[in-house]
């Protein structure tokens, strides 16, 4: 091994993160959002000792999956024509904008559903957790899920196009700034004051919130299922709305043409 | 024969910042031209380029291709038009097929799969077709490039050096088989490239841009006759080429 060109490329990084602050998120703001959580989680598991905990942990992981892999995967398909060199060939094709992030809706879409059935049935077969038991109601979460999950993956997308792909390492953490308030271990009583106000604001909130009061008492909580489609709803339309935007920006700039 | 103008550039202007990339050019493709798009380095001819396939918003000016206002029609006219550049290759993890047909949906290339298999014939690639693009060489590439350009038979097909880098066996084989294709199908092309050569070999019509601005525009032979002297006999557009940059 050749440790002089090893170290020339530890210095290109080095580099490479001075002029790309958004990589410190990699090092230090995830540990720290992770540990707030857990934080939080080992507070809550202090306060409770009840035999549904574990089915709201469960629970909870497995609709927590569907929007981060749907938020993450939009981004990073993206960056996929990007870093393969293809994004002008597609641009330059028929298509419009509008259907290209549709296609990698669907994209995400259609993996979320191989990834979440291959989970109810490991959940089922290996800790024997029926989500199923949420019942119809289950359907309404996942879809007031994906569509904020499809709204964060829009609102990535818009600012890849603003900012480039050097915006990239934020595909993968973005979900994260939303977890430790997004109740999916706890419920949103136990964050402090300042922290419940910003769950109320998140639909995923309100559908974690839903997800526990239908496992605890077999009824469908009706009122955080209205919530959190309300405010998917604004959601949905505030990331449409900035990807329009950015989209107007850099077609006028030539920001497009140079997201290679 | 009053021929159809196929592509109509009017007043295009395009800043960026206080840079001026292209300063109030118009110029029009008659069908069946093969037009070389001539200038130096951040002359604007890719800027002219990506505003003529909607990538790039002009900040004023209007561009019609086929008599359609490029703005409210984009995707219905680029189904008849088609791209390439050495610069953009196609995804690098798909082999050549998937990638063809990808194009082919994209366009929406009515029997995708015919129209596949008779350009790799052409461009003789039919063996290689489950080869990964990664594995081919850079003249195989520039190929595949010409295949997806040429799928949906495009009225207007827009090739921005595309041969870039090529050796000149490359280049004499993919400008053979282009004017060909292009002789069969009647295609307008417009063409860019800094191989003097490659523009004398395939241009019947020449626009020289340089500082945003057209400089000077004609036949080859008519150029190196405006540019260099009148008596001259021969194309020669390199050093036509030099003298415009220059000034």
């Amino acid at each position: 091994m050749n440790l002089k060109r090893v170290s020339a490329i530890i210095l290109r990084h080095f580099f490479l993160t001075m002029h790309q602050l958004e990589r410190f998120f990699d090092v230090i703001v995830s540990p720290i959002l992770v540990l707030v959580l857990w934080g939080f989680l080992s507070k809550y598991v202090q306060n409770i000792q009840s035999s549904t905990l574990a089915s709201f942990l469960l629970g909870g992981m497995i609709l927590w999956v569907i929007f981060e892999k749907v938020s993450t995967d939009i981004g990073v398909n993206f960056m996929f024509e990007i870093w393969e060199r293809n994004i002008i060939n597609v641009l330059a094709s028929p298509i419009t904008f509008i259907e290209f992030i549709s296609a990698l809706l669907i994209i995400s879409l259609i993996k979320i559903l191989i990834a979440f059935t291959t989970m109810l049935l490991m959940a089922a077969i290996f800790y024997h957790f029926q989500i199923t038991a949420l019942g119809f109601g289950l359907v309404l979460l996942w879809i007031n899920l994906f569509i904020f999950a499809a709204s964060f993956g829009i609102f990535n997308v818009s600012l890849i196009l603003r900012y480039g792909h050097s915006i990239g390492p934020l595909t993968w953490i973005l979900p994260f700034f939303v977890q430790p308030f997004a109740a999916v271990f706890y419920p949103i009583s136990i964050l402090p004051p300042i922290f419940q106000k910003l769950a109320f604001i998140l639909p995923i909130s309100h559908v974690f919130e839903g997800m526990r009061y239908t496992l605890k008492t077999g009824q469908f909580d009706t009122a955080s299922f209205w919530i959190a489609t309300a405010l998917n709803v604004v959601y949905i339309f505030a990331s449409v709305g900035f990807f329009v935007y950015t989209f107007r920006k850099v077609l006028k700039s030539g920001r497009l043409v140079k997201l290679i | 024969m009053n021929k159809k103008t196929v592509l109509e550039v009017k007043n295009l202007v395009k800043k960026f910042d206080d840079f001026v990339a292209i300063d109030d050019i118009s110029f029009s493709v008659k069908e069946g031209q093969i037009f070389g798009f001539l200038g130096p380095n951040g002359a604007g001819k890719s800027t002219t380029i990506y505003c003529i396939l909607g990538l790039i918003e002009p900040d004023e000016g209007e561009i019609q291709i086929f008599g359609k206002d490029l703005k409210s029609c984009r995707s219905e006219i680029m189904t008849q038009v088609n791209y390439a550049s050495a610069e953009f290759i196609l995804p690098w993890n798909l082999n050549i097929w998937e990638n063809l047909l990808v194009y082919a949906k994209l366009y929406e290339v009515p029997n995708g799969k015919n129209r596949i298999k008779e350009l790799l014939e052409v461009f003789e690639m039919s063996h290689l077709k489950g080869r990964i693009i990664r594995d081919l060489s850079t003249g195989q590439r520039v190929r595949i490039n010409l295949c997806k350009a040429l799928l949906n038979k495009p009225k207007l097909l827009l090739l921005d050096e595309p041969m870039a880098s090529m050796d000149p066996d490359v280049v004499d084989k993919g400008i053979k088989l282009l004017k060909q294709i292009q002789k069969e199908e009647n295609m307008t092309v417009l063409y860019t490239s800094h191989n003097m050569w490659e523009i004398e070999q395939i241009a019947n019509n020449i626009l020289f841009i340089n500082h945003g601005k057209i400089v000077a525009s004609g036949t080859p032979l008519e150029l190196t006759q405006q540019v260099l002297r009148l008596e001259a006999e021969e194309p020669n557009l390199r050093d036509v080429f030099i003298h415009l940059s220059r000034s």
